[in-house]
């Protein structure tokens, strides 16, 4: 009953490190979708944020302060960015009762399809067969997606998830030792995030967009615009220029 | 070498943890208790995510009466005061388990209530869970697993053949299993000082060592209770813990109430449906053995259509003409669910006696017409389907 792996585990994996990036790639957009500006209604669901600290060993260290610090930066940078998408973007209004379980539902079903897209797309060595292809972007949570509570009326629902370790002062030093003495690459810091767009409906991806070395404080509001418009690079619609239409003063769903 | 290892490993440590360490005097049960340290405000904010989701998750058994049956054995157990600031959640696994998160969300799974035998075995385990919340384990678990991290981590950089890792992984493990050895001798005193009969704790495990023997066997597999506790567990063995809260339960340890009735009268409407969940555990063993201990000799009808649907399960010609016998002796006992008649019926037809089978089968589709599979049967029966 209860816990306990993570920080061993993490620690034990500390026999380094860090696998090249590189090859990765960022974004994927679903064959032959377009959407024009002004055309479309899109939910933002209540973005998935935990900021916390790195250990010396690795493992991840909560911090409610700074989760609190982003959500509110993040939901501010996030309501100004929603102007400049070039359509019309709401805030879902979380459900109660058996709405909420299944909205909560499908939050995990998204979380599970980014990381699969995430594994078997944007990794081209690690492809699966039927991903190979160049026109193979296809990705599903089900039509039933379209009976979420709080969606009716809506064309597309936006998916928004970060997560930020911090690395401490100890793990800083562990790193320059590390790198100095010993000559081993040990990591500092994990700043991944992601963003979807998901078509309400027939359930498929559109687009995403995953970041696992991503850049913005998140406990800053600067910060925190910078990481927002990283996660929004290459959102469908957006128009070239300046925004089409002003910022609709909208709160983050509070739950 | 190794003591420089240390000392600069534990100056990282000092370094990372940064903000002030002190824990808020009040204890962690009050009413609207906020904590202060990051750590814990970061454990807690992070069990607050995890409880909304689980408040809303449809695993989740939400039937007031047995909640509040629950509570009410919660509160008697650990007293008034203490207990308003649990939130116990009942959720659907056939195993047996229960866990408690640091903000006082308990989880109790169906497989322990299906388990359990009266109300001081129950508020054993309540008392179990709620001493990890009272003594604020997770949080003292999470910081020593971060300063072995952090010793780890040094030391794989400065001595990577060191076998100081090792030895702290054992330590942390045997720390998480002093946490529990501490939380069992907890349960037991608010178990003793509620009045309940002390011995019921120590039973718990002791029925759970011969169910695990029975499993075993059915699997064809050698089992053997230890003493000692494997290199990463995070419990004590079963004999470690019934042979200590036998010992510290003493000499009177049969005196007080079991309440077994109250426990029984909770449990009766639900007993059905937690034993379909568990036979579908593939695990003939256990479940005969299960089956036998709820029974205790008076097999009830609940019981025998439970044991019906295990032996048709499994499926062998032998099995087939005991599981008929079973749900006939459930039938006759008073039965009234339909299922029982396709058990039956399904037993009768596979053990060649059809007319008898397809009977049994009719009787089934006339008391439950809704039934969803209904068309397959009524083509075994000869009535339609797909010839």
């Amino acid at each position: 009953m209860r816990r306990g792996w993570g920080a061993l585990a993490c620690a034990a994996a500390l026999t380094l490190v860090a696998a090249p990036l590189a090859a990765q790639e960022k974004t994927g957009n679903k064959p032959g979708f377009t959407l024009a500006p002004g055309t479309a209604t899109i939910v933002l669901m209540r973005p998935e944020i935990a900021v916390g600290a790195q250990s010396t060993g690795g493992s991840y260290e909560p911090n409610a302060d700074w989760t609190d610090q982003a959500r509110e930066n993040l939901g501010r940078a996030l309501a100004e960015a929603q102007g400049k998408l070039g359509n019309r973007v709401v805030t879902h209004v979380e459900p109660v009762g058996q709405g909420a379980a299944t909205a909560h539902e499908y939050r995990a079903l998204f979380t599970a399809l980014a990381d699969s897209v995430i594994t078997y797309q944007f990794f081209p060595g690690n492809r699966l067969p039927t991903k190979k292809r160049g026109d193979s972007f296809l990705w599903s949570i089900g039509s039933e997606v379209a009976k979420l509570p709080g969606v009716q009326g809506a064309d597309y629902a936006l998916f928004v998830t970060t997560e930020d370790h911090y690395g401490s002062t100890g793990r800083k030093l562990l790193q320059v030792f590390a790198a100095g003495v010993a000559g081993i690459g040990v990591s500092a810091g994990v700043h991944k995030g992601y963003a979807g767009l998901i078509d309400l409906k027939t359930g498929d991806l559109v687009w995403l967009n995953a970041d696992l070395a991503m850049g913005g404080d998140v406990r800053t509001p600067e910060g925190a615009a910078k990481r927002v418009s990283q996660l929004l690079e290459g959102f469908p619609g957006k128009p070239v220029e300046a925004p089409v239409a002003p910022a609709a003063p909208t709160k983050t769903a509070a739950r | 070498m190794a003591g420089w290892i240390i000392a600069a490993a534990l100056a990282g440590a000092a370094l990372g943890a940064g903000a002030s360490d002190r824990l808020a005097p009040l204890p962690p049960y009050g009413t609207a208790y906020t904590p202060t340290t990051v750590d814990e405000r970061g454990l807690w904010q992070q069990a607050d995510e995890a409880e909304r989701d689980l408040r809303d998750s449809p695993a989740v058994v939400r039937d007031p009466a047995l909640n509040a049956y629950l509570t009410k054995v919660l509160c008697r157990s650990v007293g008034e005061d203490r207990c308003r600031g649990v939130r116990i959640y009942v959720v659907r696994a056939p195993v047996f388990n229960a866990s408690m998160t640091p903000n006082g969300m308990m989880v109790v799974y169906t497989g322990a209530l299906l388990r359990l035998r009266d109300e001081a075995e129950l508020a054993a385990l309540l008392g179990h869970e709620f001493g990890h919340f009272e003594m604020r384990h997770t949080l003292a678990s999470f910081r020593r697993g971060r300063t072995i991290g952090d010793i780890i981590a040094w030391t794989s950089v400065l001595s990577p053949y060191s076998t100081l890792p090792a030895s702290l992984i054992q330590l942390h493990f045997s720390y998480n299993r002093a946490q529990e050895a501490e939380a069992d001798l907890m349960g037991l005193r608010y178990l003793a000082a509620a009045g309940y009969r002390p011995l019921a704790a120590s039973r718990i495990w002791e029925r759970l060592m011969a169910e695990q023997d029975a499993t075993a066997l059915g699997r064809k597999r050698h089992v053997t209770h230890r003493y000692s506790a494997g290199f990463f567990a995070d419990h004590p063995t079963e004999l470690a813990r019934a042979t200590y809260l036998r010992e510290a339960a003493g000499a009177d340890g049969e005196r007080g109430d079991d309440s077994r009735d109250a426990f029984l009268t909770a449990m009766r409407p639900w007993r059905a449906s937690f034993l379909a969940d568990q036979i579908k555990l593939n695990d003939f063993g256990g479940s005969e053995y299960l089956l036998g201990e709820l029974a205790g000799g008076q097999w009830t009808p609940d019981l025998l259509l439970t044991r019906g649907e295990l032996y048709r399960e499994r499926g062998n010609p032998r099995d087939l003409v005991s599981a008929a016998q079973f749900y006939q002796q459930a039938i006759d006992a008073g039965c009234t669910d339909p299922i029982a008649w396709r058990g039956l019926g399904l037993s009768l037809l596979r053990g060649q006696q059809e007319a008898a089978g397809r009977a049994a089968l009719k009787t089934y589709l006339e008391r439950a017409p809704q039934a969803s599979d209904r068309a397959a049967m009524a083509m075994l029966i000869g009535e339609g389907g797909v010839q």
